[in-house]
């Protein structure tokens, strides 16, 4: 009975998906006016509304994406290994609504429910497997952290409202126009904080990589591949519509703090990625990478347009951050239902005790293999496309900036090292969890995932091939969006107007010069080549082939001669040690000489610094003021009803003057 | 559609060039090397015997591997080669609608390339794999933000990425190098040292465990795979000796099918290559290998000095 009703339950959510695709498909490639929906008034102060744009359109059609590959490969996830597969599935259900009316929330109220009941649903999901301690611990600080930016989100959200006099979108742009240059750059920096923290970017990023593998896997694809998206939409919608100014560029200011903050979390990201190895944690932290990297794109956009660079330009950074929102949503929804299934099949998330998977579960494996391909932006897949399009705008762009173009050089090679450090780290993450030997009896014993988890990782899988060799059709979903948060004739236009095969970058009537490349053409070369030398192998001669056992120094061949996830990121631990502060502890048992060891165990542990440095110290900040006050707190009624008079008249005599 | 056809060609023109120069300028190399030791080395042509052999051998693969195991060396090839496609290395680019030549694009091939490797190297359960496996990545993304860095330092002067068009532009200045040039050359340099995997980073003449890098990778292929992943690595020196040529020296590039420029064009290129392997052969020469921990450092300076020559242009 509670099967059938997990089923149907997944099956709407996933028939809602294919609608809602459907829906912001025909919206983004068709020309109907912005749709406008007034909800009924539920308090007496604000009416409420939806309203759908381009760029609302397009995260609907990241969330739906997911969404329905989720839905078809969480009921066999479940069935493996739910606690609570019904409590999983309603909040599964209220979670994905949620993102979809944030998007197209059409004023504060809307937006602000809808983004609280988020927070919370997807709170639910993490804390929902109660065997496992942490995970409460890790759903606690995602509560502090969310509320934390919740808070600062209705500090920006009240003072614009208070400017308005009315709540919604429209009122919102004109009090916007009207603010000076400081209170607007308070207010964008306000909500940047507030999403910041929503999106995981660095220093904000802590909770992220703790809440997000402790919620069943389909769910972590969607808050890792989502939900951090529908705080980016926040701050594209701020920063681009509601807060622009009308016919001039945004405060350079603020492109140049969401570049660095970018960067930053692109690279510490993917480093605190590298030593990792419980896999879904892995994960986590590189969607802090990916963040970063979209805020690059985003950040250049905020710099070139406006006026201040080339429109091309401007439009394909813009491209270049919302292509990897859909492209990162792709390859990390796949690459979590890949963990997941690993997981169902073995139990295990660490690892170092798992291998060998490759030949037990070849589906799981390959398709993991291809979201590893993309994610480490390597052609001929969706990430590099993304990549190159960020690389592109950061390098014609620096032409563009003057002198403070040299931080955008240094940004893109950045860039190129966050690269290689993921390319690194899923060599490592595939090479240990897939191939080799099976660590322990669990991978040994592992077999291939039902069919309908095949399936929802094979659409996304599918979904990554598509974005990466069809540029064109990526680029006329991005159309709309552009042309309405920069103006101008939209991405096709900018970037695909060499053909719909070619990548094109630049702007020659503006004298910056042209770069091109075609993806298509480049994978058609690599099949071909590939095809040849698969075929040319056998010549001169066909010669025997034959197996045997690796060659292990004439030991007996065991599972403990692989290299192992940790060894493979040691260099890079002793490389970066300034920033992992690694700590090791080796404990020796010798027999009678020190030459015989009986038992011998190690240690070792990095930590994030972030964590390590910055909230401790808040932490006991906030402990030592609560002792502080302690002593004032003395329980007396009366006591406290002075302090409250005292404030109100302190606040009366600063604030009512006018 | 002449236009794409002619493009086409010398598309593939190049990157046969490269294919089939590849495995002599390892020998050239070698030989050089044996003649500052005072040997007689091996003949030039020793590459190519070697690659024989290994196609004619039979194939021993450890039996803990996927199938993916077999497919190793073919895509590495594969990728290794369509890198070579993208490099002008005979050439300008004029006419054509097929963009074929983009740095970044370039360099993210020769990532896939290693990439690829790298996870086959995982795939035997050997501890010499996963250690070249290791060592060879970190090396890879340490060298890629300087190789960046200053391809873009060209790059930002001509407003665009695509080789061709980088070239062009270079040879129209001849030979008159600035400060940026000469720091990014410098910079060049030094990555070419770690990327063609050569003392004082990688020794190509190493089979001891505790000193190789990408040998290290190759230690389970045999046989026409193995003979795939050598010659995908005598392509790969050539693909950067050329790029450094494409980026710093392009002189005697030809403009069609003449006979006349293509010769001039062939006459250059090798005399460009022949000075880089110069180059390689006394580095390898004259230096000891340096402790892999100190490699970083060596590399560092190559980031600063592409990040000054960055610098200089963009200030």
């Amino acid at each position: 009975m509670r099967r059938v009703a997990v089923w149907v339950g997944h099956l709407s959510i996933g028939v809602a998906a294919v609608l809602v695709a459907i829906f912001a498909l025909g919206f983004l490639t068709g020309s109907a006016p912005a749709a406008h929906l007034d909800l009924p008034r539920l308090f007496p102060f604000a009416a409420m509304s939806l309203s759908v744009d381009g760029l609302s359109a397009f995260f609907l059609l990241v969330i739906s994406l997911v969404t329905a590959a989720a839905a078809m490969y969480a009921p066999s996830y479940l069935g493996a290994h739910a606690h609570a597969p019904g409590v999983q599935t309603l909040a599964l259900a209220a979670f994905v609504v949620c993102m979809a009316l944030v998007c197209c929330a059409g004023d504060l109220v809307t937006f602000l429910l809808a983004w609280e009941c988020m927070t919370l649903s997807s709170w639910v999901l993490v804390v929902s497997d109660t065997r496992n301690e942490e995970n409460a611990r890790a759903g606690l600080l995602y509560m502090v952290v969310a509320h934390a930016g919740t808070a600062a989100l209705l500090v920006s959200f009240l003072v614009l409202a208070e400017r308005g006099g009315g709540l919604d979108f429209p009122a919102l742009r004109a009090a916007a126009a009207g603010l000076d240059p400081s209170t607007r750059t308070a207010v964008f920096l306000l909500a940047l904080a507030g999403f910041g923290a929503k999106a995981g970017v660095v220093p904000l990023h802590v909770w992220l990589p703790k809440a997000h593998p402790a919620a069943p896997s389909h769910a972590s694809a969607l808050m890792s591949g989502v939900m951090l998206k529908v705080a980016l939409y926040g701050i594209f919608r701020f920063a681009f519509d509601l807060l622009a100014v009308p016919g001039g560029p945004l405060p350079a200011s603020w492109g140049w703090t969401v570049l660095l903050l970018g960067t930053a979390s692109a690279v510490i990201g993917v480093l605190l990625a590298l030593q990792q190895h419980d896999l879904k944690r892995l994960l986590a932290f590189h969607s802090v990478e990916n963040v970063g990297i979209i805020l690059i794109g985003a950040g250049v956009a905020m710099l070139l347009g406006g006026g201040r660079g080339p429109a091309a330009l401007a439009t394909l950074a813009l491209a270049a951050a919302l292509l990897h929102t859909l492209n990162h949503a792709a390859f990390k929804g796949l690459l979590f239902l890949g963990a997941g299934s690993v997981l169902a099949r073995t139990g295990v998330r660490n690892m170092e005790e798992l291998g060998g998977l490759a030949r037990r579960m070849p589906w799981t494996a390959w398709l993991f293999f291809l979201g590893a391909v993309a994610i480490s932006a390597l052609p001929p897949l969706n990430g590099f496309v993304s990549e190159w399009m960020t690389f592109q705008a950061l390098i014609l762009g620096a032409t563009r900036l003057g002198a403070s173009g040299l931080l955008a050089g240094v940004a893109a090679s950045m860039l190129a090292l966050t690269g290689g450090l993921a390319a690194a780290c899923f060599a490592k993450a595939f090479g240990v969890t897939f191939l080799g030997r099976p660590r322990t009896a669990h991978a040994e014993h592992a077999t291939e995932s039902p069919a309908p988890m095949i399936a929802g990782m094979l659409l996304l899988a599918v979904a990554c091939v598509a974005l990466g060799l069809l540029p064109g059709w990526a680029m006329r979903l991005l159309d709309r969006p552009t042309a309405e948060l920069l103006g101008g004739a939209g991405a096709s236009a900018a970037v695909t107007a060499r053909g719909p095969m070619i990548l094109a970058a630049g702007d020659a009537t503006a004298g910056v010069g042209a770069t091109a490349i075609s993806v298509t053409a480049v994978a058609a070369l690599f099949a071909l080549l590939a095809a040849l030398a698969w075929a040319l192998r056998g010549w001169p001669r066909r010669a025997p082939r034959r197996l045997a056992p690796t060659w292990t120094c004439g030991m007996t061949p065991s599972a403990r001669f692989d290299y192992t996830g940790t060894g493979f990121a040691k260099p890079l631990r002793l490389i970066f040690a300034a920033l992992y502060r690694p700590r090791r502890e080796i404990l020796k048992e010798t027999g009678p000489s020190p030459y015989v060891i009986r038992r011998l165990s190690y240690q070792g542990e990095v930590v994030d610094l972030a964590e390590t440095v910055l909230y401790a110290r808040v932490k006991h900040w906030i402990a030592s003021a609560a002792h502080e006050i302690r002593s004032y707190s003395t329980g007396r009624i009366h006591g406290y009803i002075a302090f409250v008079l005292v404030t109100l008249v302190v606040c009366l005599l600063l604030f009512a003057r006018a | 559609m002449d236009a794409i056809i002619a493009q086409v060609s010398r598309t593939l023109a190049q990157a046969v060039l490269l294919v089939a120069a590849g495995p002599l300028v390892t020998g050239i190399v070698q030989k050089g090397k044996a003649r500052l030791q005072c040997r007689a080395g091996a003949s030039v042509w020793q590459p190519y015997r070697d690659l024989l052999k290994l196609l004619r051998k039979g194939t021993v693969q450890s039996d803990t591997a996927s199938p993916f195991f077999r497919a190793v060396p073919v895509l590495v090839l594969a990728a290794t080669v369509t890198a070579a496609a993208l490099v002008p290395v005979l050439w300008t680019p004029g006419g054509g609608d097929l963009p074929f030549g983009d740095a970044i694009l370039l360099v993210a091939l020769l990532a896939l390339a290693r990439f690829l490797l790298a996870v086959g190297a995982l795939d035997a359960g050997g501890a010499f794999g996963g250690m070249g496996a290791s060592r060879e990545m970190t090396v890879g993304l340490l060298v890629e933000p300087a190789l960046m860095l200053s391809v873009f330092s060209v790059a930002v002067t001509g407003g665009t990425t695509e080789l061709g068009l980088l070239a062009a532009r270079r040879e129209a200045l001849a030979l008159s190098w600035t400060a940026p040039d000469l720091l990014a050359l410098f910079a060049m340099l030094i990555l070419t040292l770690a990327e063609t995997g050569r003392i004082p980073v990688d020794n190509p003449d190493t089979h001891l465990e505790l000193t190789m890098l990408h040998e290290g990778m190759l230690l389970e292929h045999s046989g026409p795979g193995l003979a795939c992943i050598v010659l995908a690595t005598h392509v790969k020196q050539l693909v950067i000796l050329s790029l450094v040529a494409a980026l710093f020296l392009p002189l005697g590039l030809a403009q069609g099918w003449g006979a006349a420029g293509l010769g001039l064009a062939l006459g250059a290129f090798a005399l460009k290559v022949l000075a880089l392997s110069g180059f390689l052969v006394l580095v390898e020469s004259s230096y000891a290998k340096l402790r892999f921990f100190r490699v970083p450092q060596f590399l560092g300076l190559g980031f600063v000095c592409a990040f000054l020559a960055l610098a200089l242009r963009v200030l």
